[in-house]
């Protein structure tokens, strides 16, 4: 194929060509950064919480009042939701992953340590909490039930006698040898808090990508505390497999049955909890698709618009062609050609255009830097997307009669 | 002159169905997007209480000091963007504005009178009675408490109507008494419907989400020890255990808002913070010397960062989207006023001047534009049901279409598509007169 | 009416510079019926152009109903046009998209006329050329030599001074063309100015006067007798 006449023939309608070059252009920059944040929401949305998601039902329980018998209460209500068919085990905390709402604290190795070696999310539990969470342990013990105690509201200030933490935390803590057995300082509690246990994974409450936590997503440690408080709480009844649904009703029913002076703000299960944690990501992805999806779209009917224009213009000058012996392949490949060569270059400006777009991103909003990747890909669909395009023009130029010569225009 | 050309622009237009059907397509589509973005966009960016935006400011103290552990950075003008309840008390007792109010957000259990219906969470903002004027919320019945019960830690509430309706069956309540936690307060006052978006007041907690239910006198929730259920934070040491350690403690947990109405007033006050911080150190309590802040409510939302960049990035995508559309159908136009150049050069030849030129396609421009524009909308309204559908009930809040917003969509429409045309238009008004002629 | 004296307008491309006119002096006089031949690339066509305000002219003069149009901005020069000009081209140049009535509407509108005089002009000059009851179809619709008639009609609409026809019977059978030329001659005796370029002499006998052009420069044959040429003709 030759590309002078065609270059030449596309000097006629720069215009034109420039065009349908910058539409492309765009059309990748857009493409390549959307696919690119699509691709981290939806790694971001399905990071595991450790726990065993699909059966562990969450309960929001508030008393009303403060009742004085608040220990004796809460020790009654996780006995009666153990002892429900269906039921593995059952818990208490002050809040549960992908809740979005919880209390972190800052750890250190040594009593005066100006900055924090690590963030971590605290969770309350008791004995059974790495049961119900469903849980693995790697490393040293769970709690011994004498070593639960109450907490009295977040304002209670007793130290634990020892915690849990997550592998990641432990890591960060004590990055070259085992951390169960050693011991650190919180930032409120006066005293060393021995670490007696690791769990493989616990997610810290919060899922916002770039919001509070995510920095330390994967820290978390429980300890072994009875939250009792004016604050809303949470059972987490952990069902046999397929059974939460069931367990839900049943555990909501017994809670009611045991004591009407509560309120129970919702009941779902971690999976669910899950979706409506990540439904802004979730929504955002699909929005992503949807203006992709139609910028495709918008472009390509653009250039069937503009190359039918061309094919209309020139129908003469084709037929003049295959009078003078072209097939029709040949005018297939023409149009093809010149296609390629103005998506080419809107390519190579889409390309730059999406690393300076994803540069200035990277500035402006915490985003990161686009994988080179992406924009490879984009280019390869803008291509085929501008050959699709034009097959159908192109195919209508090579059904222009060569008789069509021999009149006048 | 311009019905002439209005009625060459529907006629031309007729004439060439498939690309005008793809042109009005390209500016529908596109306008659709960035519409459907803008309108959540406008009403995240929205100014909540725009008469008085300029008279209300969120204060700052820094009590954490340049040394703060773990939680806040460093950085200077990151600072705790809420009080301690000793700085809310020192500044309500100074009362240095012309109005002022510390708050913050609790919650409790109500329990129906009818003894049938179960207990239920309400949502409380504990504040003083100028939180009232100061934001100007709308009572159906009854009014704000008196700054005497503030003074009394009276047993006195303030309800919405939503709630009203929900326990009393609507009605005059005033008088009446809910119960919460197994306390009673009384009914003073009823609020109409008030929903500034975002809750400027209280942008650490669910910027978008309902307010609360129930309003008590702060002095009245810090004596039930109704801890808060919003954020609260704590550089290190959290102090003494118990209810009165924390209130003793720098753990940061009210919002505190000082309507300022005149420059002078906020200068004032500027001054009078400084003071007041400079006085802490002086006591020893503030190691380091004064460091306040106030903002108004414009600057407030910024500095919370209230539109978050998910949003800025996706109304980024859909405009260059829209600048997509336009690119196309500014290609389309070329097409079809290139393709009707030998009209163009018969009414050259019969007397229409570059200028008529130029005026006739321009319209027949902003008649795609305003067809393109029509169709954004519904395709807006489309894109915001599906938003709805796709997105948490906080932001699915904000996809609600204002008059505003209609405007915005056409003009938009209108002024872009005549912009994408100006070159279409430019090549057609340089059509010769005499080209046809020659052509023959 | 239309005088041009010692007018040239030349081509230029990048290497070479052509004459399509060169010393070209031209005058017609009101009511006068003027046929322009000569063979092709004569500069016939180029003559109309310029006779009709359509393009420029590189030198000389070119006086038309008794003003100077050298230097005209396009606006004076769309407005004089529009005024003093009629157009009858040899492709009828009707706008597909219009109508009959609408097409005679055209320069009527540039005009500025309102909407009662507009209709009272496209009904007078259909009324003139015979075609009152198609004022309704469109162009596609009718003969080439209804065409052609209407297009005459949307030259007369606006009273111009002086009508220019480009082989105005070059695209239509012979019937149709003795109809058209008919009307001319018509139009003539009812005090027209009419300056009609063909490349067929046949044609160019039904004027008062013909003016023969060759290499961009006139040849006057007004001094030949035209009574004896008129007298072949009907033969």
């Amino acid at each position: 194929m030759q590309f002078r006449p065609i270059i030449s023939a596309m000097r006629r309608n720069k215009v034109g060509a420039v065009l349908i070059a910058v539409q492309m252009a765009i059309t990748l920059a857009i493409l390549c950064n959307a696919l690119f944040l699509i691709e981290q929401r939806v790694a971001w949305s399905q990071r595991p919480t450790g726990t065993d998601e699909a059966n562990v039902v969450v309960i929001q329980n508030q008393w009303v009042g403060s009742p004085p018998d608040l220990a004796a209460r809460l020790q009654g209500d996780l006995a009666a939701l153990r002892s429900l068919p269906g039921v593995q085990d059952a818990t208490s905390s002050n809040t549960y992953p992908l809740s979005g709402g919880g209390s972190t604290t800052g750890l250190s190795l040594k009593p005066d340590q100006k900055n924090a070696t690590a963030l971590a999310s605290i969770y309350f539990g008791d004995e059974h909490a790495i049961a119900a969470f469903g849980l693995k342990l790697i490393a040293g013990r769970n709690f011994n039930s004498d070593e639960v105690v109450n907490k009295m509201g977040y304002t209670d200030l007793n130290p634990p006698a020892g915690i849990i933490v997550t592998r990641t935390l432990a890591e960060k803590l004590f990055p070259n040898g085992s951390a169960v057995g050693q011991s650190v300082y919180e930032e409120s509690i006066k005293g060393q808090i021995p670490i007696v246990g690791v769990v493989d994974r616990m997610q810290v409450p919060w899922v916002g990508a770039g919001g509070w936590g995510s920095k330390f997503s994967e820290s978390s440690l429980f300890m072994p505390f009875h939250f009792l408080s004016s604050y809303p709480t949470y059972y987490l009844v952990r069902s046999q497999p397929g059974q939460a649904a069931a367990v839900m009703q049943a555990a909501q029913k017994k809670l009611f049955d045991i004591s009407r002076a509560r309120v129970i703000g919702k009941a779902l299960t971690l999976a669910a909890a899950r979706t409506e944690a990540y439904k802004d990501d979730k929504g955002l992805v699909v929005i992503l698709a949807v203006v992709c999806a139609s910028l495709l779209a918008v472009t390509s009917f653009g250039i069937v618009g503009l190359t039918s224009y061309w094919v209309a213009q020139r129908r003469r000058q084709i037929g003049i062609r295959r009078a003078l012996g072209a097939t029709r392949n040949a005018i297939i490949q023409y149009f093809q050609t010149e296609n390629l060569l103005i998506a080419g270059a809107g390519a190579v400006l889409g390309i730059a255009m999406a690393v300076s777009l994803n540069l200035w991103m990277v500035n402006i909003f915490a985003m990161q830097r686009l994988n080179t990747g992406y924009a490879l890909i984009g280019a390869i669909v803008v291509l085929v997307l501008g050959q699709i395009a034009v097959l159908w023009p192109a195919l209508r130029a090579a059904s222009v009669p060569p008789a069509l010569a021999t009149r006048a225009a | 002159m311009f019905n002439y050309y209005f009625g060459l622009a529907v006629r031309s237009l007729r004439r060439n169905i498939v690309l005008t059907v793809l042109m009005i397509a390209a500016v529908g589509v596109g306008i659709g997007a960035s519409m459907t973005t803008l309108t959540v966009f406008r009403a995240m960016d929205n100014d909540p209480i725009p008469q008085k935006s300029r008279q209300l400011f969120a204060v700052q103290i820094d009590n954490w000091g340049p040394d703060t552990k773990s939680i806040v950075a460093g950085d200077k003008e990151r600072f705790q963007q809420q009080l301690s309840y000793i700085d809310a008390v020192g500044l309500m007792n100074a009362k240095a504005a012309h109005s002022q109010t510390a708050m913050y957000r609790t919650g409790a259990a109500l329990t129906p009178a009818n003894p049938s219906l179960l207990p239920f969470q309400v949502q409380i903002r504990a504040a003083y009675t100028d939180f009232f004027p100061m934001f100007q919320t709308p009572f159906l019945l009854g009014g704000p408490w008196s700054a005497d019960d503030d003074k009394n830690h009276a047993d006195v509430a303030v309800i919405t109507q939503k709630l009203n309706d929900k326990v009393f069956g609507g009605g005059n309540s005033i008088g009446k008494t809910i119960n919460l936690d197994n306390h009673e307060y009384r009914i003073v006052g009823i609020l109409g419907r008030w929903d500034p978006t975002p809750q400027f007041y209280d942008l650490n907690n669910d910027a978008f989400g309902e307010g609360a239910a129930v309003y008590l006198p702060f002095t009245r929730a810090i004596d039930g020890q109704m801890p808060s259920w919003g954020n609260n934070n704590c550089n290190g040491d959290i102090g003494q255990p118990g209810w009165e350690g924390r209130l003793r403690s720098e753990c940061v947990w009210i919002q505190f808002w000082a309507e300022l109405p005149t420059a002078a007033d906020a200068e004032n006050y500027r001054t009078f913070l400084n003071n007041y911080a400079t006085e802490q150190q002086h006591l020893g309590r503030f190691h380091w010397p004064a460091h306040t802040r106030i903002r108004d409510v414009r600057e407030w939302l910024v500095y919370q960062h209230v539109v978050s960049d998910e949003y800025r990035i996706l109304v980024l995508v859909s405009f260059s989207f829209l600048l997509v559309c336009l690119l196309n159908a500014m290609g389309l136009m070329l097409a079809k006023i290139m393709g009707r150049a030998g009209d163009i050069g018969v009414r050259r030849a019969l007397g229409a001047s570059r200028r008529a030129i130029f005026g006739q396609c321009l319209i027949e421009a902003g008649v795609v534009g305003l067809a393109g524009g029509l169709l954004g909308l519904a395709l807006t309204a489309l894109g915001l049901m599906g938003l709805r559908s796709l997105l948490s009930e906080e932001v699915s809040r904000l996809t609600h279409f204002s008059p505003a917003d209609i405007t915005i969509a056409i003009v938009l429409a209108v002024v872009a598509t005549t912009l994408a045309g100006l070159y279409p238009t430019w090549r057609a008004a340089q059509v010769q007169p005499a080209w046809q002629l020659k052509a023959q | 009416m239309l005088k041009m004296t010692h007018l040239s307008k030349a081509y230029r491309t990048e290497v070479v510079e052509t004459y399509a006119l060169r010393d070209f002096s031209i005058h017609v006089r009101e009511g006068e019926f003027v046929a322009v031949t000569g063979p092709s690339g004569s500069g016939k066509t180029t003559f109309l152009t310029i006779a009709g305000l359509l393009e420029e002219f590189s030198g000389g003069e070119y006086q038309l109903d008794g003003a100077n149009v050298r230097g005209l901005n396009d606006n004076q020069r769309s407005r004089l046009r529009n005024e003093k000009i009629g157009f009858i081209f040899q492709a009828f140049n009707l706008i597909a998209d219009l109508n009959v009535q609408d097409n005679i509407d055209v320069p009527l509108r540039y005009r500025g006329f309102n909407a009662a005089e507009r209709r009272r002009r496209i009904q007078e000059a259909l009324g003139r050329v015979g075609l009152s009851a198609r004022s309704r179809h469109y162009p596609a619709e009718l003969s080439g030599g209804q065409q052609q008639r209407v297009a005459i009609a949307r030259a007369l609409a606006g009273s111009p001074r002086l009508l220019l026809a480009d082989e105005p019977t070059g695209n239509l059978d012979t019937q149709m063309a003795r109809g058209v030329l008919d009307l001319l001659e018509e139009l003539h005796r009812d005090g027209a100015t009419i300056v009609m370029v063909t490349h067929d002499p046949e044609l160019a006998v039904r004027a008062q006067r013909e003016v023969h052009i060759v290499d961009g420069q006139v040849v006057d044959l007004a001094a030949q007798p035209r009574l004896v040429a008129a007298a072949n003709a009907n033969t």
